[in-house]
């Protein structure tokens, strides 16, 4: 019973030291991931997900400032939380606008081609020697 | 009475150990519906499956995590509801890289086909160039004259003795420039056209027109080109009016005209002048 009285303080000391250190590093943690979520935000900006996927950036934006906001009253966790969600939404107004992007751009190609595909048929059916035999 | 055995197992070992106890809390059955059959309903995609199969793994690693710790702490549990959050979000990504990555197979299969269309173009403008100069040099030798019926070449009077059907030695050349000509363009045809005066009884003209006419056809096909490709007409003195003796150069009773087609391969028929044909 001694025995375990020891080993129980020995823990009770254990776990006071690393309370210390998982607060310490929750702190280290949420200024990391409120870098991770800003440069995921810049990331989509590049990407011009304010024209492409506007919605998406907002919410990303918000909860980024919420973040913030948490980080400053000292919720670490919250802040944490808001940061891991601000960063996976700007990841997805990131990919939406390249898909929006993309597809854009594909129906653009689209259009072309028909157009070409048009041409080059006209052209075959009309070679210049049928104008003067 | 087993929860109650439990429970005091919980409180001795927490009594004793503090917060190591954690690891032997029963686990209570916790799921989130919705964001499993979001996951589950972008996995099934064949383009996510083919694009974006790391996005569904991670989105499955955060489901997960998020039954887990709603086993844990009840599905209420902010960190839970955070976690199934990340799952439905990775899978809204998954989804879009697959969009993405489709729309980017189509812009490379349309840039491929563009790049054939472009080609090919440019290999039928060159030919066709490649024909055009060919057709304007053999118009430039044989003085052919463009008209809606073909290339109308009109033969030296000289082929021809007066009165002869039988190709003089010397008659060559500009059989020689139209056989290869015809060697060169296999869809054209040629007709070979032969006229008298009116001098004469009209069946030996037309008869003397037919053997002349004959005797170019068949340099053309001694010369190489299908016999199904040539014709050849006389006309006798059909055309002999006086108008057309005044339109045409060069004595008449020997002319002879060779009609070369155009791609199509027909030659329309020989109208009378008077009737109004250029």
């Amino acid at each position: 019973m001694i025995q375990l009285t020891v080993n129980g303080l020995r823990n009770a000391a254990w776990c006071v030291a690393a309370f210390g250190i998982v607060a310490c590093a929750a702190t280290q943690l949420t200024t990391e991931q409120l870098a991770v979520a800003q440069h995921s935000i810049e990331r989509a900006e590049e990407a011009e997900a304010a024209d492409f996927a506007e919605v998406e950036l907002t919410t990303a934006r918000n909860k980024y400032a919420a973040a913030q906001a948490a980080a400053d009253k000292q919720d670490a966790e919250l802040a944490s939380l808001l940061a891991e969600q601000a960063a996976i939404d700007a990841q997805l107004a990131e990919q939406t606008a390249r898909a929006k992007h993309s597809e854009k751009r594909a129906a653009q190609l689209d259009a072309q081609m028909r157009e070409l595909r048009e041409e080059a048929l006209r052209s075959t059916k009309s070679p210049a020697d049928a104008r003067h035999p | 009475m087993r929860v109650m055995t439990v429970s005091l197992a919980v409180l001795a070992a927490g009594a004793t150990w503090g917060l190591v106890a954690c690891e032997v809390t029963p686990r209570k059955s916790a799921d989130f519906p919705q964001a499993r059959s979001t996951v589950e309903s972008v996995a099934a995609q064949n383009d996510v499956i083919r694009y974006a199969s790391p996005d569904v793994a991670r989105a499955r690693d955060y489901l997960s995590l998020a039954e887990s710790r709603g086993a844990e702490h009840g599905v209420d549990d902010r960190v839970a509801a955070h976690y199934a959050y990340l799952a439905t979000q990775s899978a809204r990504i998954a989804d879009q890289r697959a969009q993405e990555q489709a729309a980017q197979a189509r812009i490379r299969a349309a840039e491929l086909e563009r790049e054939r269309i472009l080609h090919e173009a440019r290999l039928a403008d060159e030919q066709r160039a490649r024909a055009t100069e060919l057709l304007d040099g053999f118009v430039k030798g044989t003085g052919a004259t463009r008209t809606a019926r073909g290339l109308v070449i009109t033969l030296d009077h000289a082929l021809f003795g007066k009165g002869r059907a039988k190709l003089n030695a010397n008659a060559g050349g500009s059989l020689d420039a139209i056989a290869q000509f015809l060697a060169a363009h296999p869809e054209r045809r040629v007709q070979v056209e032969a006229f008298t005066d009116s001098v004469g009884a009209p069946s030996y003209n037309l008869e003397l027109s037919q053997s002349r006419a004959d005797a170019i056809a068949m340099a053309f096909i001694g010369r190489g080109i299908d016999a199904a490709r040539v014709r050849a007409l006389g006309y006798g003195e059909w055309f002999a009016t006086p108008e057309d003796a005044a339109a045409r150069p060069g004595p008449p009773d020997r002319r002879v005209e060779v009609i070369v087609s155009n791609d199509s391969g027909v030659i329309p028929a020989l109208l009378p002048i008077t009737a109004g044909v250029p």
